[in-house]
Formats: structure tokens, C-alpha cells, sequence
């Protein structure tokens, strides 16, 4: 069962590659702009460049804050392009094989439907943010020894400003919990998606999102309220994880309020509050509407009888 | 028990439409059983049924499980080729060959390998890369390697040429077929295959019109070419179907034995494609 189940997802991974090239290719992109910055700041003007890098004129707290600051930055680079591959890929999961007739192929193994569409679920909520924070922490070591070798050739101690100074560990338990937290607060939705994915005759996208537009403006129209768009708001934007931090400031990246916190000196990991975020009733509800359209998902899967005719 | 699969009354509607309609047979290990039938006859449905991806009603046993509901035990002794589109295009051959390995318990490798060194495919190939005839060779040396005990085919050589289809068969025969194994296999170029079948069945409009042995056909069935007055007392003895061809008469009978026959003209055993003709033609005549 486990072994089934583990060569299910290294087949999402060997079908899907952008699962780790998108990542990969999102580092890079961090990575160059730190040098192209770094060589553009001090073309012009080389105290400018000491500040920003080695940031000796700081202290050691507001250059921990500093480089915090930048790493939750890099970290937070990742996740918006992560949840939009990670629709599209729940969209196309159930539905390419279908329109390809690979499915005939799958489904003359010894792989139940539940085995495959949990597969796909499993890649959507956990593979693929688990390989995003991997490629995520990779990135930061790397900025920090493009930033190291650049503060060394400039003779200054990079041990003492960068890697002792940088709050990595704290920043990366952060970014796991966050990208381990945030597919299962949104597990209706790839609930949804994966369900589309496994019904729709053509064009998942639009069968995915018309109903998330229409609902709402129908039920404007015919009960002039407006529960549903605020349950999908309220989903896409509140995840309760950050204790009183408004986390749709954060994913703005207000950076006032991020540089309150970071200069203040606490801790990013004190600002998580997991218990808070286990014990919300929404959470679990999310999740039992994520369980029926996975349940639905697995049965059109099982049942339909509409390829080889 | 001998009976791999064992069909009582079975049914599939879709609304009023019976695409199989009250079918009972069953079928023996070590056996090679063709099911023919025209476009739209149930042929396909019936296989689905057997393989447990669609639902059925009537009673109908695949190595002694309820295929729909125990399909998973199932495919760890079935293997089906249903199209050969149907491998996965985006695939390595070695990556296809290692999911094999781990989700398939009957699965040996190194026969499959040792099947693809044969032909010219790379393992680094993706199946996209490869014409339709090398997929099939594909798909068939990895079925060939799965220790399974029903092979079940449907068109499993549409669109290939000749050449692939011989070689398909050939192989099929060589590497897979013991006696320990069952094949159930439809095809719409029937002569291609008929000397490798034990049984044949025939299903038209969801129903089966024939379902016997190869070796029992020449006992039952005789087609007889006559002309003039031999042809008009053949008529007497009531053949099932008649067609002309070059100006003589070419009539199939069912159950009459052939020293009747014998001074009318030249009489032999139908080929299966003329006598599904007959039966099928027969029946709506």
C-alpha cells in the first residue's frame, strides 16, 4: 500500500517536472537579482552597497531583523506561483488522462481509484510544498553566500554579518509550517479542483471558476446576501496561523509592519500560533468539504463509464 | 476450477438499450477465445464488464471474483490491452517499466527486459517518440511479463500495419500463451487470428449467436458452392445463408452433416469471417 503509494507520487513528480523545475527556476531568479542588485547598488555607490550587504553600520539586532526581512521576502517569493501551478495541475491530474486514454493503461494495474486520486491530492497538498520549501531553503543559501563572497572580496567577516546574524532556522520552521498549514487550510479548494478535474468534459479552468464568480453575483441577485464570496474570502485571504497578525498584510508584504516585527527582535516562530490554527473549526470543516468532493472525485473516477466506447 | 470466467444471464443497460443482452458463457484456462461481433454489438461492453470497469447485472464470476467489486484483486491476475493509445505519451520506457515494477506484485523485469532487447526500443525513449507499432511491442513485452492468468485484448492492432500485426500475434503466441494462460481477444481482422483460436463466440445486438469450440465448427458447419439444380435441392436442406459469388451459389449450413452435401458441389468448412456473415445475416433474414 505504502509502496503503491509512493511510486504514485514519483509518477506526478516524473509527470509534472515543473513541480521542481518551477521552484528551481524561482530560485535562480532570487538568486541572480542578488547579484544583479549587488553589482548595480555598488556601481553606484559602495557605502550604499556595504549598508544593504554587510550592513556594517547596523547593530547586531537590526541586522538580523534585516536579513530576516529578506529571507521571509524570498521565502514568500515562492508561495503565490506554488498555489497557482498547484491549480493547475489539480485541474489537469484527473482530466488529462481522460482525454489522452492513458486512464485505460492505470486502471489495468492493481491501482484502486481511491490509491490514484488520493495520489494526486497527496502531490497537490504535500509534495509539492514540500519540494518548494527544499528549493526554498537551497535559495537561501545561496543568496547568503552570494552575499558572503561579495562582503568578503570587500574585506569584511562574513561569519560574523551574515551567518551569525542570519535567523535561518527560525525562518525556515516558519516557512515549513506556513507550506505545510496553508494546502490544508485550503483544501476545499483543491477538493474542487481535483473533483473538476475528474468530471468535466472540457475546459476544467472554466468549469473550476465560473461557479466560484456566478454563486456569489446569483446569490447577490436572488437573496441579497453575500455568505458565499465572504466563506471564499474569508478562506483566501485569513489563514489562522499568525496569532493577530493580519496575514493578508503580510502576503502584500506590508512592509511597515514586517519591519515593526523584525525590528522588535521577537522571534518569527513566537508569531505562529499552531494551536490556535489546529483547534479552528474552520480548519476542520474545510477539510470534511475537501474529504466529500475527494470522495465524489474517487467515485466519477470509479464509476463513469464514458472513455473507450 | 476450470472456468476462468463464468457469465449467468448477464445484462448491461444504458435506458431502455441493452448493449449485452442475457449472455451466458464461460470461458476455460488455457484457452483462446475470440469474441467478434460488428461495430456496436456489446462487444466492448461485455469486456468492460469482465474487467471490472463497468457494472452489470446477471451473474458473472472472473477468476472467481466479482470483477466490479473486487477489481484490484483482479488486475493482480488480469492484464488488458484496450487500444494501443492508451500507454501513457509523456512516459520513459524505463520510467513505465519501473512504475510496473512497483505497483505490480506479478511483474518480472527482467523479462520484459530481456523481450525489449529484441526490438529496437530505447529505454530512454518516450513513448511518444515511438511509432504505434513499437507502443504496442511496449505494451505487449511488459504484459507479456506480468505472471498473469487472463489476458483480455480488444483491438489490440488497430492501426498497425501487416507486418506489426503478424509479429504482434507471433509474439503474443511465443512469449505470453501457455497453458497455464487464458486469452480473450476481439478483432475486427478476424483471419488475421483465426488459426490461433481455440473457441470463438459471436455477439450481435448485445447477444451471443455462436459460442463453440474451433475444433466442433467443421462437425456443425459446412459451406457448400453449387450451381443450377444442385443448388436448388441444397435450398431443400435448408441452409442458413446464401450469397453468390462468380455466378455460383455459396450456401452455409448449420447441423447438416456433409454426406448429405457431398454429391451438390464442393463443400468445406466456413472461414469464421463468412460464417459470423451467415449467422448474423442468417438470423435477420
Amino acid at each position: 500500500m505504502i509502496n503503491v503509494q509512493l511510486a504514485l507520487l514519483k509518477r506526478e513528480v516524473l509527470e509534472h517536472r515543473a513541480i521542481y523545475v518551477m521552484p528551481i527556476v524561482l530560485g535562480l531568479i532570487v538568486c541572480l537579482s542578488y547579484i544583479t542588485g549587488q553589482v548595480t547598488v555598488s556601481a553606484f555607490d559602495q557605502a550604499v552597497d556595504m549598508a544593504i550587504l554587510g550592513a556594517t553600520n547596523l547593530g547586531d539586532k537590526e541586522r538580523a531583523a534585516a536579513l530576516s526581512v529578506g529571507l521571509v521576502a524570498t521565502s514568500s517569493f515562492f508561495v503565490f506561483p506554488m498555489l497557482i501551478f498547484s491549480v493547475f495541475y489539480m485541474l489537469d491530474s484527473l482530466y488529462a488522462e481522460r482525454k489522452d486514454k492513458s486512464i485505460l493503461f492505470w486502471r489495468s494495474l492493481p491501482v484502486t481509484d481511491t490509491e490514484t486520486v488520493l495520489s494526486k491530492l497527496m502531490t497537490a497538498l504535500v509534495v509539492v510544498p514540500l519540494v518548494t520549501f527544499v528549493v526554498i531553503v537551497l535559495t537561501h543559501l545561496c543568496v547568503l553566500v552570494i552575499s558572503s563572497v561579495w562582503v568578503g572580496l570587500r574585506g569584511a567577516d562574513a561569519w560574523h554579518l551574515i551567518w551569525r546574524a542570519a535567523p535561518l532556522f527560525d525562518t525556515w520552521a516558519v516557512t515549513l509550517i506556513v507550506l505545510v498549514a496553508l494546502p490544508l487550510w485550503l483544501s476545499p479548494f483543491a477538493g474542487w479542483f481535483l473533483f473538476v478535474s475528474a468530471f468535466t468534459k472540457r475546459s476544467p479552468l472554466l468549469v473550476a471558476f465560473l461557479p466560484i464568480v456566478v454563486l456569489p453575483l446569483l446569490e447577490k441577485i436572488f437573496f441579497r446576501s453575500s455568505l458565499f464570496a465572504e466563506a471564499i474570502f474569508e478562506r483566501s485571504a485569513r489563514m489562522p496561523i499568525f496569532g493577530d497578525l493580519d496575514t493578508a498584510k503580510l502576503v502584500l508584504r506590508d512592509s511597515e509592519e514586517m519591519h515593526a516585527i523584525a525590528e522588535s527582535g521577537i522571534r518569527l516562530l513566537s508569531l505562529v500560533d499552531v494551536g490556535r490554527f489546529l483547534a479552528a473549526p474552520a480548519l476542520w470543516l474545510g477539510l470534511a468539504v475537501c474529504g466529500l468532493f475527494i470522495a465524489a472525485a474517487i467515485y466519477v473516477r470509479r464509476y463513469r463509464d464514458e472513455t473507450w466506447i | 476450477m476450470n472456468s476462468l470466467v463464468v457469465a449467468r444471464n448477464v445484462t448491461k443497460r444504458f435506458g431502455d438499450f441493452r448493449a449485452v443482452d442475457n449472455v451466458s458463457f464461460e470461458i476455460e484456462k488455457g484457452r483462446i477465445t475470440g469474441l467478434i461481433g460488428p461495430n456496436g454489438a456489446g462487444k466492448t461492453t461485455l469486456l468492460k464488464a469482465i474487467l471490472g470497469l463497468t457494472d452489470c447485472e446477471g451473474e458473472l464470476s472472473v477468476l472467481g471474483l466479482d470483477p466490479f467489486r473486487q477489481r484490484k484483486e483482479l488486475m493482480r491476475n488480469i492484464c488488458f490491452i484496450a487500444d494501443v493509445a492508451v500507454l501513457p505519451r509523456w512516459i520513459r520506457v524505463s520510467q513505465l517499466l519501473d512504475f510496473v515494477e512497483e505497483v505490480h506484485p506479478g511483474f518480472t523485469r527482467k523479462r520484459s527486459e530481456e523481450l525489449l532487447a529484441e526490438t529496437k526500443i530505447k529505454r530512454s525513449a518516450k513513448v511518444r517518440e515511438l511509432s504505434k507499432g513499437m507502443v504496442t511491442q511496449l505494451h505487449l513485452s511488459i504484459i507479456a511479463a506480468i505472471d498473469a492468468t487472463l489476458l483480455v485484448l480488444d483491438e489490440p492492432t488497430l492501426g498497425l500495419d501487416i507486418i506489426f500485426r503478424k509479429e504482434f500475434y507471433a509474439n503474443l503466441l511465443n512469449d505470453y500463451f501457455d497453458k497455464e494462460r487464458t486469452i480473450l481477444v476481439t478483432t475486427h481482422q478476424v483471419e488475421e487470428i483465426e488459426h490461433l483460436l481455440t473457441d470463438i463466440m459471436f455477439i450481435n445486438d448485445g447477444r451471443l449467436v455462436l459460442n463453440t469450440t474451433i475444433d466442433l465448427l467443421p462437425e456443425r458447419y459446412a459451406e457448400l458452392q453449387a450451381s443450377g439444380d444442385k443448388a436448388d435441392r441444397a435450398r431443400q436442406l435448408g441452409p442458413i445463408y446464401e450469397r453468390e459469388l462468380f455466378g455460383k451459389r455459396i450456401m452455409t449450413f448449420e447441423g447438416v452433416s456433409r454426406d448429405r452435401l457431398q454429391g451438390l458441389g464442393e463443400v468445406r468448412t466456413p472461414a469464421i469471417a463468412d460464417l459470423f456473415v451467415a449467422k448474423v445475416k442468417g438470423a435477420a433474414a
